[in-house]
């Protein structure tokens, strides 16, 4: 690689640097952009092969680098006659991802407690469950808002208010607990 | 914007094969539309613009570089992690950078995840923030962390495409990150807790273990007593002073049974015989697979196979029809061809022929059967398949008139008792372990009478039994239907003159212009109750009524018995024109081949007198050939 700014910094080399935040790593460079000064990292991992492996990837600013130390050196990790962007795949990834944390996002309630959240998550395990502002609507029936206790359970057939009284209680006693200082 | 920038840039490097096989256009195209979508975050500032050479105007080219925007490509999509400076962490979805500029980052969905700013630390009371699109610019940014990212796997575009499927498979849905290989698999060997079961292996390499009895081993392991009566099941076997010499009889005609060469994988297994043929055959083939038709041996196969599915009684024996057929004169020639044939094949398939012996040899001791008889019959029954021919060729001698489709008959046993004992005898035996529900009429050459009124009936039986029972009585059929065409023109030679001169003297009440009998397989079986549904077509399903009918059921022929009745209407004997020996040929319908009959029999013995009395228009009365 060319210039790459000195001999510690090549493609290929095994570092362990500390950054400014305190973070420790260590992994192999992969590239280094002087521009930028951006420095990618490839974490080593344990029990995985080279190819195909799957590694957590850094992007560091090299100007919080506190200080490394040169491990060794290694190969390029990047094999360049393989590097191929599949850009149809890129995107549907991403739109997966997106519609994947769409879906997740609907489970947070904006504006709501986070033991109200917990509620919600732990009904959401065996009752479909949405939130409707502030509010906990089970199975489009049964309503429960602030402050979640079974009282305040409403809606829905006797059977189906029952039901979800007796889950929000198990629930509350299950999340005391686990972490009475949790929320 | 940037996310264009940095595709085009991609495509343009030299020499780097960043985006392989996209032309620049498509990206264009490709990132068109996400560009309408995504939030601008800001304007390209330096004009970028494609040169033909490749070079990019602005900022130089470095490989260095280049990684970095391969590497950033790789994160679109991916769940990624930034820190910033002022300590706080963003999580969201990496969207887009600018490559050209100073990487800022523009993720989608994001929130903040842990703030890092020391002034008031929002209390999680509080309302957990919605996720936005957040832009992160470059001198804020500390680091991006990626997790679980391959740099080098996205080459092949479908193995990418497929891992970023829609499709919730379980591996995805359980987010197994294990990335299981496939194991060693090794062979089980048991180990030293295993308790050792020798006898579970290969089970069926043993032969039949006939002294094991299992009632007595479950009474003796649980205390379970058995209230099996095999009374009720099956005829009574009555104990008397014939009994030793019956049961030898049987005896040797059972062991000459399973004795037998067969061509049937399963009994011959059964038997102890290892498959003559080959033994490539797998355990499908043995066990489980379809039995397909066998060269040479279709015809039989089918014919076998479907009488049994007719019930024991009717099996169809093409020797019995051979036999039957043998006793035409006019169809000696073919039918004796025939005969021959299909004895051979009867004979090596002897399913039929066992079953049918064996319950002819059941009944036969039921009925204690004359001893003679018995005597000559198994005599004959052991050699029967062999000497068919040779049988046949008496049997022709004797009873040419009647053509009889080769019933089993009862009836056969009755009228043959008395002209020619033995030949009858052989004959009778023959059609019933042959196979059953065939009347054979013949072979008593009782002959006119009985030929003439069953004729009739076998007449208009014919063309159903043709149709229905097609397959297996093939050459009944065959045989029938040759002879029904012959019927009217067999006269002649059914006359009452040729043949069963014995018979003459004896069958006085016989009528001798009355037509000769035709056998119809598909004859309704006879009801002593319903005597006008005789000649309807039966149902395969009719011949196991026979438990609570008479034997006639079981013979297709019996309704032609019952033609025959209208000379002994007045006899109170069985349709045996013979009518003074009948008397011990009683027992003879028990032969009547299936097993069922042989219950029947027992207890109904009088509805055979019913059907001597049948109304001899009768038989004609649905028959409208």
């Amino acid at each position: 690689m060319e210039g790459g700014g000195g001999e510690e910094l090549a493609v290929g080399c095994v570092l362990s640097l500390r950054t400014t935040l305190g973070d420790e790593i260590e992994g192999q460079i992969v590239a280094y952009d002087r521009p930028s000064n951006i420095l990618v990292i490839r974490c080593s991992q344990e029990g995985s092969s080279n190819a195909g492996a799957r590694r957590n990837i850094r992007l560091l600013k090299a100007n919080y680098i506190q200080d490394f130390t040169y491990l060794k050196k290694a190969e390029d990790p990047l094999d360049l006659n393989k590097c191929y962007i599949d850009l149809a795949g890129l995107q549907a990834r991403e739109e997966a991802s997106l519609r994947q944390a769409e879906i997740e996002a609907e489970r947070i309630g904006v504006g709501v407690t986070s033991e109200a959240q917990s509620l919600f998550d732990a009904l959401s395990k065996t009752l479909p469950v949405r939130w409707d502002k502030t509010v906990i609507v089970v199975m489009n029936e049964v309503r429960v808002s602030i402050p979640y206790l079974p009282e305040n359970v409403t809606g829905g057939t006797p059977a189906a208010n029952d039901r979800v009284k007796k889950v929000l209680e198990f629930e509350r006693k299950r999340l005391q607990a686990r972490g009475p200082g949790q929320f | 914007m940037s996310s264009q920038k940095l595709m085009q840039r991609m495509n343009l490097q030299q020499g780097r094969p960043f985006a392989n096989g996209y032309s620049s256009r498509r990206v264009d195209t490709v990132m068109g539309t996400r560009m309408e979508s995504k939030t601008q975050v800001r304007k390209s500032a330096s004009p970028n613009f494609v040169s033909t050479n490749g070079t990019r105007v602005g900022r130089p080219t470095s490989p260095s570089r280049d990684r970095l925007i391969y590497v950033l490509t790789c994160l679109v999509g991916h769940h990624v992690e930034v820190h910033v400076k002022n300590g706080s962490i963003i999580s969201g979805i990496f969207h887009a950078t600018n490559a050209d500029g100073d990487f800022e980052i523009v993720l989608k969905m994001a929130q903040v995840i842990k703030e890092g700013s020391v002034r008031e630390r929002k209390s999680d009371h509080d309302s957990i923030k919605k996720p936005q699109p957040m832009v992160i610019p470059a001198r804020e940014l500390v680091q991006v962390l990626a997790k679980d990212v391959s740099l080098s796997d996205e080459f092949t575009p479908g193995q990418s495409c497929e891992k970023r499927k829609d499709l919730m498979i379980d591996s995805v849905i359980s987010h197994s990150h294990h990335l299981e290989m496939e194991r060693e698999l090794a062979p089980w060997m048991p180990g030293e807790d295993d308790p050792e079961c020798p006898e579970l292996e290969n089970i069926f390499d043993g032969t039949f273990d006939r002294k094991w009895d299992q009632f007595e081993t479950n009474e003796a392991l649980f205390g379970v007593k058995s209230t099996f009566n095999e009374e009720l099941y099956t005829t009574k076997l009555e104990r008397g002073p014939q009994m030793r010499d019956l049961e030898k009889i049987a005896l040797k005609i059972a062991r000459e049974i399973e004795g037998e060469e067969t061509q049937d994988l399963h009994l011959a297994e059964e038997r102890g015989f290892s498959y003559h043929d080959d033994f490539n055959l797998d355990e499908e083939s043995r066990y489980s697979a379809v039995r397909r038709e066998v060269n040479g041996s279709g015809l039989r196969e089918n014919e076998n196979s479907d009488m049994e599915a007719y019930g024991s009684g009717i099996i169809a024996g093409s020797l019995g029809l051979a036999t039957s057929g043998s006793f035409s004169d006019s169809l000696s020639k073919k039918n004796g061809n025939e005969a021959q044939a299909s004895c051979n094949e009867t004979q090596a398939s002897s399913t039929s022929s066992s079953v049918v012996e064996e319950a002819c040899l059941h009944t036969l001791a039921d009925k204690g059967l004359g001893l003679s008889s018995v005597d000559s019959s198994s005599e004959l029954k052991s050699d029967c398949i062999a000497r068919s021919s040779s049988l046949e060729d008496e049997i022709r001698l004797d009873d040419n008139q009647i053509k009889d489709q080769g019933g089993k008959s009862e009836l056969m046993a009755i009228q043959d008792s008395q002209t020619s004992d033995d030949v009858n005898m052989s004959i009778k035996l023959e059609e019933v372990s042959i196979s059953a529900p065939l009347y054979d009429p013949s072979s008593s050459g009782q002959g006119n009478i009985i030929t003439e009124s069953s004729d009739s009936l076998v007449r208009g039986k014919l063309p159903a039994a043709s149709e229905s029972v097609d397959p297996p009585i093939r050459q009944g059929s065959s045989t029938s239907s040759s002879e029904y065409a012959h019927a009217e023109s067999n006269r002649p030679f059914l006359s009452p003159s040729t043949s069963c001169g014995s018979l003459s003297s004896e069958k006085s009440t016989l009528n001798p212009n009355a037509k000769e009998f035709k056998l119809n397989p598909n004859a309704k079986s006879f009801t002593p109750s319903s005597s006008v549904r005789l000649h309807a077509a039966i149902p395969d399903g009719s011949f196991y009524q026979a438990s609570n009918v008479n034997a006639v059921q079981h013979m297709h022929g019996l309704p032609m018995g019952v033609g025959v009745g209208p000379s002994f209407s007045h006899q109170p004997v069985f349709y045996n024109p013979q009518a003074a020996q009948i008397q011990s040929p009683q027992a003879y319908i028990n032969p009547n081949g299936p097993v069922y009959g042989q219950q029947m029999i027992v207890g109904q013995h009088p509805q055979f007198y019913y059907v001597q009395s049948y109304p001899p228009e009768m038989p004609h009365k649905g028959r409208k050939f």
